[in-house]
């Protein structure tokens, strides 16, 4: 069961609105290695994870990353807020206000809908937490790219703050495969399936 | 315990929908308050008793039944990963 907190775990207020910069990080809502499929991914592969510890680990994560969400929404709602016709039509912005006149939809920068192909859930604990490292890894790359080009120190500093978040999660994924691995067979972590074939786990 | 968490719990959310759409009903808002202070003191007596089961109940010093990542029962730690996942159907 969850419940909302009336904040956002990083501020965000942005006094100069603008639809071109908004048009870039929604990337970070619905595209390929935003929010959303981080939160999606790390929420569904919990159930299966053999250690209750990395269970835990995945909700806690996959919680965050509902809150990076909020922040990343945030962020796009104050860019776009209170424009005008003029501005829609000259910043690049018109395609998306067609359909979504300045609502949030979860969608990549270059136009693809927010799809759960995004992520995966492969009920192999190994795997899934090298897809959840290399996630992490995607978003930072994401991230760095959006600091890189954009300038408004307003918009840069949640940015700045979501970005380390990533590589905090990174070093507690690599945390979590090295827990997961302790319980394994040294010489060949790849044997078995610690998720299905759960007769070889070492207790 | 854990029922009647999830039953004073219910109510609450119940009467939170309620309550977004009627802000003014006193009735509501004396159910929602007696609700709401019931939940809370179970949450404690459960955090107590067995493990937190949110993040304002994680307290090392008054729960410590687990000895999962600990050496002996008892040792003070991060309780917050004490007890079953709730997806496990443990605590019924």
């Amino acid at each position: 069961m969850w419940n909302y907190e009336k904040r956002l775990q990083f501020p965000v207020k942005i006094t100069r609105p603008c639809p071109r910069t908004a048009s870039l990080i929604i990337s970070q809502f619905g595209g390929p290695d935003g929010e959303m499929a981080a939160s999606m991914r790390y929420l569904s592969q919990r159930y299966t994870m053999p250690c209750k510890e990395v269970g835990g680990l995945l909700t806690d994560i996959g919680t965050e990353e509902l809150g990076h969400l909020e922040i990343i929404c945030a962020i796009i709602y104050q860019l776009t807020k209170n424009l005008t016709a003029e501005q829609v039509k000259t910043s690049g912005f018109a395609a998306y206000y067609v359909d979504h006149t300045t609502a949030l939809w979860p969608t990549a920068a270059a136009g693809v809908p927010f799809n759960a192909c995004e992520f995966q859930s492969k009920g192999d604990a190994i795997t899934d937490l090298f897809e959840d490292l290399a996630a992490e890894q995607k978003a930072r790359t994401t991230y760095d790219n959006l600091i890189r080009v954009i300038e408004d120190p307003e918009v840069r500093e949640p940015l700045k703050f979501l970005r380390q978040r990533e590589l905090v999660h990174f070093q507690r994924f690599g945390e979590a495969l090295e827990k997961i691995k302790s319980d394994l067979n040294a010489k060949n972590y790849y044997y078995f399936n610690p998720e299905f074939d759960k007769q070889f786990i070492r207790k | 315990m854990l029922q009647e968490i999830n039953e004073t719990s219910f109510m609450v959310n119940d009467l939170t929908l309620y309550l977004d759409t009627h802000p003014l009903e006193e009735a509501a808002l004396l159910q929602f308050q007696k609700a709401m202070e019931k939940r809370k003191e179970l949450l404690k007596a459960y955090a107590e008793e067995f493990e937190p089961l949110t993040m304002d109940c994680v307290c090392p010093d008054t729960n410590n039944h687990s000895a999962c990542c600990t050496r002996y029962a008892g040792q003070k730690h991060f309780t917050w990963s004490d007890g079953p996942l709730p997806w496990e159907g443990g605590s019924i």
